[in-house]
C-alpha cells in the first residue's frame, strides 16, 4: 500500500513541479534568457491568491483570472522596456539583467510582506480523498487539474493561434522568421508575458499547498530548473515528463535512502542527464 | 532624458552625504556618555524572522535602559547604543562582522549571533578579544564545551526541553509505546532530535523511524507516507516555523492522526499558531520561556507581566521566548555592568559570572562553562488557539490534552 500512495503523491506532486516550471522552460526555450525572477513571480502570485481570500474574499479560482492578466501585462512590459535591450547580448547578460530584476522584486517582498511565512487557509477546509488506505488531499488534485488545464491551454495556444505560431517560430529560427515578416520584438514580450503569466498562476495553485513567503522563491526556482532540464526546453509536454519523473525520484528516494538524500538525488539526476542526454526527456537537439 | 554625467554626480554627491553621516554617527558614538553593543543578525535569508525577534527583543531593552536615564556606571549614566550588522544567515560572515564590531565599530560587548551554530562559530572572536558575549539563542550543549571564559548563554541545554516532555507524555498517555522522528538537518533542530531519542529510549519507547530532511525541502509527502506506515503514536518533529508549517498541513493532508504530535521550534510563536489554524491544536512543545511565567525579577524590567506589557505597547504582539531572551540579555548586561561600576570588561565578565538573580525571564545563574543552569524551561500545548503550559506545576495552566488529528 506504501508503494501505492507514493506512486499517487509522486504523480500528484509532478503535475504541480510542470506547473511550476512550464513558464520558466517557455521563456528559455523560446528567448535563450534563464529567467531567475520566475521563482519571485510565483511567490508574487501567491501573495496574491493570499491577499485576494483574506481581504477581499475572493477564493483562488477568481485569484487566477486576476493573477493571469496582471502578470502577462507585468511581464510584457518588463521584457518590452528592458530585457529587449539585452536579448541580442550573450547569456550571461540577460542572467545578469534578471538576477538583478529578482533581487529588487525579492527584496521589495521582503519589506512589505516581511519575511514571516504566511498561509491561505480555505474555509471550510477541502480535506482529503481517501480509498482504501490510499490518500489524497483535494486541494492537490484541485491544483493538479488546474496545472493540467494551464498545460493544455499552453499547448493549444502554441499549436493552434497565429501568436503561437509565431512564438514556435521565432523559436526555431529567428532569422527566418524576421524575414516572414513577424514582429520579433513583440513577439518576445509576448513569450516573456505568457511565462510571467504562467508563474503568476502556479503560484495561485502554490499558494493552496505550500506556506508564502519571499524566501521560498530560490526554492521555486530550483525546482524549475531541474524540471527543465530534465523534461527538455520549450517543450510543454517535456516539462510534464520532467515534473513527474523529479518528483517519482525525491518520493521513492526520500522513502528508501531517507529524506536527508531526496534533494540529493535530484541534482545527481540532474548532473546525468546533463551529461547523457542534455537535451532531456522530450526537447530536441540543436535547439538554441 | 537620462544625463550619466548628472547620474555620476548625484551619485558622487550622495556618496559624500552618507560619508558626512557616517562622520556625524561615529562623532557621537566616540563621546564618553555612550555603552555601544554590537549586535550580528541574519536581517536576510532564511532566518530572517527570528532575526526580527531578538532585534525587537534588544530595542525594547535599549529603549527602557534609555528612558530610565541610561545604564549607571559608579554614578555616572551612560546611553545605550546597539550596533547591528546583517550576515545575511552566513554563519562565516557572522564572524566577520563580529570581529569589525570589535576591531572597528569599537564596541563595548557583544551579543551573540543568532542559533548554536552561529554563536559558537562567533564566540572563538569575542574570545580572542576577550570581549563579554552574551548569547540569547544557543542551546546545544557543543556551544558551551569549549569552556570559553568570555561567553555566556540563556538557554538551558536541549535535554531540559525533551526530558520533562517525555515524562509529560509517559505520565499521561500510557499507550504511547512508538515514536517516529523527523529532524531538520541543521545544528540545533538535528541535537534536539537526538536529545529526543535518547529521552525516548531511556523512557522505554521504542523509536520506530528517524531521519533528518534537508534544509529548504519542499515536499514531505513520501516521508509523511512512510511515517505513516510504521504507526507510531507520538511524532516528533523538528525544524523552524516554515518546515512545521509546511509538515503539518502534509499531515492533515495524509489524514494522519496519533495520539501526541510534538513540534520544536515553533509553536511558541503567534505566527505558527495563526498560519496553522485549526491544525495547530493539541501540538505540543517546549521551550524555554512563556508569557504565563510569574517571575518577580531584579532587572529593568521587573515583573513578567510588566515585561509582557512593555512588550505588547510597543509591537502588539505577544513576545514569545526569543523575544524574551534578547531582551533578558540586555538587562543581564546592564545589572553587570552596574555591579561593576565600571566599563572594563573584565571586571563586567567576572559579575556575569557570579550572577546569582531572579530576572523576568526567570532565576538566572550561569555553570562554569558559561550556558545558564537555574531555568525550568515550560513544556506546553497549542489549546484553544493559544498556548497552555502543562509543566512546571507552579505555573501550569492546563491538562495535557490527547489526540491529533
Amino acid at each position: 500500500m506504501l508503494a501505492i500512495q507514493v506512486l499517487i503523491n509522486a504523480l500528484v506532486l509532478g503535475c504541480l513541479y510542470a506547473c511550476i516550471a512550464i513558464g520558466f522552460s517557455l521563456v528559455w526555450g523560446v528567448l535563450n534568457v534563464i529567467n531567475l525572477i520566475h521563482g519571485s513571480f510565483i511567490v508574487l502570485g501567491a501573495y496574491l491568491a493570499w491577499g485576494a481570500y483574506n481581504s477581499l474574499g475572493l477564493s483562488p479560482w477568481y485569484a487566477l483570472l486576476i493573477a493571469a492578466p496582471a502578470f502577462f501585462v507585468f511581464g510584457y512590459l518588463l521584457q518590452r522596456l528592458l530585457l529587449n535591450r539585452v536579448i541580442t547580448a550573450p547569456v550571461l547578460v540577460t542572467l545578469t539583467l534578471t538576477f538583478g530584476l529578482d533581487l529588487i522584486l525579492n527584496n521589495a517582498m521582503i519589506y512589505y510582506f516581511k519575511a514571516d511565512y504566511r498561509k491561505l487557509i480555505l474555509n471550510p477546509p477541502t480535506g482529503s480523498i481517501s480509498i482504501f488506505d490510499v490518500v489524497v488531499p483535494v486541494d492537490r488534485l484541485i491544483a493538479t487539474a488546474s496545472a493540467l488545464a494551464l498545460t493544455f491551454l499552453l499547448y493549444l495556444l502554441l499549436r493552434r493561434s497565429k501568436v503561437g505560431r509565431a512564438i514556435v517560430a521565432v523559436r526555431l529560427d529567428r532569422d527566418a522568421a524576421v524575414l516572414m515578416g513577424v514582429d520579433v520584438k513583440s513577439i518576445y514580450a509576448t513569450a516573456f508575458g505568457l511565462g510571467a503569466a504562467l508563474a503568476g498562476c502556479a503560484g495561485v495553485l502554490m499558494a493552496l499547498i505550500f506556506p508564502i513567503s519571499p524566501l521560498t522563491s530560490s526554492a521555486y526556482l530550483g525546482k524549475a530548473f531541474v524540471v527543465c532540464v530534465l523534461g527538455g526546453l520549450g517543450s510543454v509536454s517535456g516539462a510534464l515528463a520532467g515534473g513527474l519523473l523529479l518528483a517519482l525520484v525525491e518520493g521513492v528516494g526520500s522513502v528508501y535512502l531517507g529524506p536527508a538524500h531526496a534533494v540529493t538525488l535530484s541534482f545527481v539526476l540532474l548532473i546525468i542527464f546533463l551529461v547523457v542526454r542534455p537535451q532531456g526527456l522530450l526537447g530536441r537537439k540543436g535547439f538554441e | 532624458m537620462f544625463h550619466p554625467r548628472l547620474a555620476v554626480s548625484a551619485f558622487s554627491a550622495s556618496l559624500l552625504l552618507a560619508a558626512a553621516g557616517l562622520g556625524a554617527t561615529s562623532s557621537v558614538a566616540s563621546a564618553q556618555d555612550v555603552i555601544r553593543f554590537g549586535a550580528p543578525l541574519p536581517i536576510t535569508g532564511p532566518l530572517a524572522p527570528e532575526a526580527v525577534k531578538q532585534q525587537q527583543g534588544y530595542d525594547l531593552w535599549a529603549e527602557q535602559a534609555n528612558k530610565a536615564g541610561g545604564i549607571d556606571v559608579g554614578g555616572k549614566k551612560y546611553k545605550v547604543e546597539i550596533v547591528y550588522s546583517d550576515y545575511q544567515s552566513n554563519t562565516p560572515r557572522s564572524v566577520q562582522t563580529t570581529e569589525q564590531m570589535i576591531t572597528q565599530d569599537k564596541v563595548n560587548f557583544m551579543f551573540g549571533p543568532f542559533g548554536s551554530g552561529a554563536a559558537k562559530a562567533a564566540s572563538t572572536i569575542a574570545e580572542k578579544y576577550k570581549v563579554p558575549m552574551l548569547a540569547a539563542t544557543a542551546s546545544s550543549s557543543q556551544v558551551y564545551d569549549q569552556n570559553y571564559k568570555y561567553l555566556f548563554g540563556t538557554f538551558t541545554p536541549n535535554d531540559t526541553l525533551t526530558t520533562p516532555l517525555t515524562q509529560l507524555v509517559k505520565a499521561k498517555a500510557a499507550d504511547v509505546k512508538k515514536v517516529a522522528i523527523l529532524a531538520r538537518n541543521d545544528l540545533f533542530p538535528l541535537a534536539i532530535a537526538q536529545e529526543m531519542e535518547k529521552s525516548a529510549k531511556a523512557n522505554g519507547l521504542e523509536v520506530v523511524y528517524f531521519e533528518k530532511y534537508a534544509i529548504n525541502t519542499l515536499d514531505h509527502s513520501a516521508t509523511l507516507s512512510q511515517i505513516k506506515s510504521l504507526n507510531p503514536q507520538w511524532v516528533f518533529v523538528t525544524g523552524y516555523t516554515n518546515d512545521l508549517l509546511l509538515i503539518r498541513k502534509q499531515m492533515v493532508d495524509q489524514q494522519m492522526k496519533a495520539n501526541v504530535v510534538t513540534m520544536i521550534a515553533g509553536p511558541a510563536y503567534q505566527e505558527f499558531i495563526e498560519s496553522a489554524g485549526q491544525s495547530a491544536e493539541n501540538i505540543s512543545s517546549a521551550s524555554w520561556w512563556h508569557p504565563a511565567e510569574q517571575y518577580n525579577g531584579k532587572d529593568i524590567f521587573g515583573t513578567t507581566a510588566n515585561f509582557v506589557k512593555l512588550f505588547k505597547d510597543k509591537y502588539k504582539l505577544e513576545p514569545d521566548y526569543a523575544h524574551a531572551s534578547a531582551a533578558v540579555c540586555g538587562a543581564l548586561f546592564q545589572m553587570a555592568i552596574e555591579k561593576a561600576g565600571s566599563l572594563d570588561r573584565d571586571k563586567v565578565r567576572d559579575e556575569l559570572a557570579k550572577m546569582d538573580v531572579v530576572t523576568f525571564w526567570g532565576p538566572v545563574k550561569f555553570g562554569a562553562n558559561g550556558q545558564i543552569n537555574s531555568l525550568e524551561p515550560p513544556v506546553f500545548q497549542i489549546q484553544a488557539g493559544k498556548p497552555v503550559v502543562l509543566f512546571p506545576d507552579a505555573i501550569k495552566q492546563g491538562d495535557f490534552k490527547l489526540g491529533v488529528n
